[in-house]
């Protein structure tokens, strides 16, 4: 199908997205690379009054050091971070992970902000990011705030920006040679969305330790206790039925196969960064 | 309408087209240039894949503004290219193409990979593929025309595809640093979930029921006795009024007509149908039978809503719902993996909230009930807030 039709403006810089924002915020939607609302605007899901592409915006497109962490800007794409266009980036988490976000034609053009805005349960940033303990700057017309990723994603399809507000940038941590991390996703085609997910994260220089898992109705849920005992245990959380029960909660009420898909990601993701072959 | 200028293949195109104009319309429509097809028109199939900037892009999920003053190469605009021309022999002699519908869009996918990854292996061809969708080949010549290349390029190097490579940034780590784990105490996060689903619905549990789609239990609690919530809930319009969302325009015997619209994170969909209530008067049980088309996205839905009511003592009673539901059309491209599960639980938790409002206060002859649209977000703050004070009851 072909969208409704909407109006179209490109921003050049954060004051006009601003100035944009002011006169009706509810009827304006941001637009990164198309990736995610490109769809839902064909499909007539989304009939926004006007559209405002922010893709081309400068200040967006950086990567700085701030403070033991890695500034990226909204509008970066996954390509880039794949890349390795960024040095600050390379060897990161992020690259790994952006590698394989959906296909190179997507990454060509899909951004950070915009798949964290648009907060798909089963999308690879959404996740990641939880894992990473990352701050997500936005910026909206009353000012600006810093809200932890933890936080950000509410449901499904649903952050907490409010109208007026959008994605500035994503601090994440710097590249540490100390930590360890990994992620693991089943998808029923290379490419597709993931029917399961685990993204953890472990740095002893930090003390922190993160297992978080995504693609289930809502927001990624962080499992906080296994996390400190994998820290604690290393290889040996793997025997005995440690993660079977700290995934117990959230998979009671799921069927057998599902259970088995994230018993399995959380294995895999763990034996990554435990450097356990299998 | 804008004016929008991009230069495809070489030329510069400067065309009259709407902001809803995607690139893969622009270069079909305004320039003329039809090799490039569009087939599924919400990317993913990979057959509208072209170059903008000499990367590939998915021009049907691609604005043409967002082009303007860029550069396109579609798959008329490859005769001088060097990696291109050796595909396209590859492409003959491996039989890479049957009915030759994703052949732009793969030659353009398969250039990428040529350029990109010069050591690929098949294992890699397959996975940098499976964006293209193609129906006829099963891929294997594709694979194998793409694979042909890589080696020649690796037997004889070629210093044009050299120079083509050379332009390329990439800075890929092969090193992970993913060996050997230290043990440590990590400092414990509280980490603050999201909210769990509302109280008044237990967790419900989706299975796929055979034939008729997706099938989800829940169900509230009603603080009335079994009876008068059974007469409540066989009342057809009393019932359907109190779904989120949802509004009666007409009743005939056991049939309204109505529609019910849902709000689901940015998208919203309004199906307009008409809904049945077969009721089983022994067991205090019915089905409500329902069907509807979204007209903005032409998503249609069948749900049968069963509910039964049983008694909870003599003053209360508990309800249990089951959705059976099917979806087709764009909506159903977001109904994977939980989502409707979880929309559905909230609905099922707001449904009882009314039923039980509506039995508490009745509206009066002809009063029309407010229909509130269904919104996910403003419920999560509510159960947000209903838990908050229950941290406060239970201390």
């Amino acid at each position: 199908m072909k969208a409704a039709k909407f109006e179209y403006e490109q921003a050049q810089s954060l004051q006009q997205i601003q100035d944009a924002y002011g006169s009706d915020p509810s009827a304006l939607r941001l637009m990164g690379g198309s990736q995610s609302l490109g769809p839902m605007l064909n499909l007539r899901l989304v009939r926004p009054g006007r559209v405002l592409d922010v893709s081309a915006v400068p200040e967006l497109r950086q990567v700085t050091a701030i403070k033991g962490h890695v500034r990226i800007g909204a509008a970066v794409t996954h390509a880039q971070i794949e890349d390795g266009i960024y040095e600050l980036l390379r060897g990161h988490m992020m690259q790994k992970v952006a590698g394989r976000i959906a296909y190179r034609g997507v990454r060509n053009r899909g951004t950070l902000g915009g798949s964290l805005a648009h907060a798909d349960p089963a999308a690879d940033w959404v996740l990641t990011c939880v894992a990473l303990g990352a701050r997500i700057n936005v910026r909206g017309t009353q000012g600006s705030r810093t809200v932890p990723m933890s936080e950000f994603m509410l449901a499904a399809y649903t952050t907490v920006l409010e109208a007026g507000e959008f994605i500035e940038s994503v601090d994440v941590p710097e590249v540490s040679g100390s930590a360890r991390w990994g992620y693991y996703k089943f998808t029923r085609k290379v490419g597709e969305f993931a029917d399961a997910s685990c993204a953890c994260y472990f740095d002893p220089a930090t003390r922190t330790a993160r297992v978080v898992i995504g693609a289930m109705e809502g927001a990624p849920r962080s499992l906080p206790e296994l996390a400190v005992k994998v820290a604690a245990q290393g290889a040996a959380v793997l025997e005995g039925d440690t993660i079977e029960a700290a995934l117990q909660p959230y998979l009671a009420q799921r069927d057998e196969a599902h259970q088995v898909l994230f018993r399995t990601v959380v294995e895999r993701s763990l034996k990554q960064a435990l450097g356990v072959k299998g | 309408m804008a004016e929008i200028s991009i230069q495809v293949n070489g030329r510069q195109q400067k065309h009259e087209a709407e902001p809803r104009t995607h690139l893969g319309d622009f270069i079909r429509e305004k320039s003329r240039l039809t090799g490039t097809n569009l087939s599924c028109e919400h990317g993913v199939c990979g057959a509208c894949t072209v170059l903008v900037d000499g990367r590939p892009v998915r021009s049907c999920i691609t604005f043409a503004g967002a082009c303007d003053g860029h550069e396109v190469t579609t798959v008329e605009g490859y005769d001088d290219d060097p990696i291109m021309s050796r595909l396209r022999t590859a492409f003959s002699e491996k039989h890479a193409l049957q009915c030759g519908f994703c052949t732009p869009g793969m030659l353009a996918t398969s250039r990428d990979i040529v350029l990109r990854l010069p050591d690929a292996d098949e294992a890699r061809v397959r996975i940098e593929l499976s964006g293209n969708i193609c129906r006829c080949t099963g891929y294997q010549g594709i694979t194998a025309a793409i694979l042909s290349v890589l080696q020649a390029l690796r037997d004889q190097p070629d210093a044009q595809v050299d120079a083509l490579r050379a332009a390329v940034v990439q800075n890929v780590q092969q090193d992970w640093n993913q060996n050997g784990f230290t043990t440590f105490d990590a400092v414990q996060e509280d980490v603050q979930a999201p909210a769990p689903v509302a109280a008044a619905a237990p967790a419900a549990s989706g299975r796929a029921d055979k034939g008729k789609g997706q099938a989800i239990q829940g169900g509230f609690d009603a603080r009335f006795p079994a009876d008068q919530v059974w007469a409540f809930m066989k009342d057809l319009p009393k019932v359907a009024g109190c779904l989120p969302g949802a509004m009666i325009e007409s009743q005939e015997g056991a049939t309204v007509q109505g529609k019910i619209a849902i709000k689901f994170g940015p998208m919203s969909a309004a199906f307009k149908g008409n809904a049945a209530l077969e009721e089983d008067n022994e067991r205090r049980a019915a089905v409500l039978r329902g069907e509807g088309v979204d007209s903005l996205s032409q998503s249609r839905a069948r749900g049968d809503v069963s509910f039964q009511v049983n008694p909870d003592g003599p003053e209360r009673s508990r309800v249990e719902v089951e959705l059976v539901y099917s979806l087709q059309g764009p909506l159903a491209q977001f109904s994977r993996s939980g989502l409707v599960q979880d929309f559905v639980r909230r609905m099922i938790a707001e449904f009882g909230k009314n039923v039980n409002l509506r039995l508490e206060k009745p509206l009066a002859e002809g009063e029309e009930p407010v229909v509130a649209e269904f919104n996910p977000v403003k419920m999560f703050f509510s159960i947000l807030w209903d838990r908050f004070k229950g941290l406060f009851r239970r201390a």
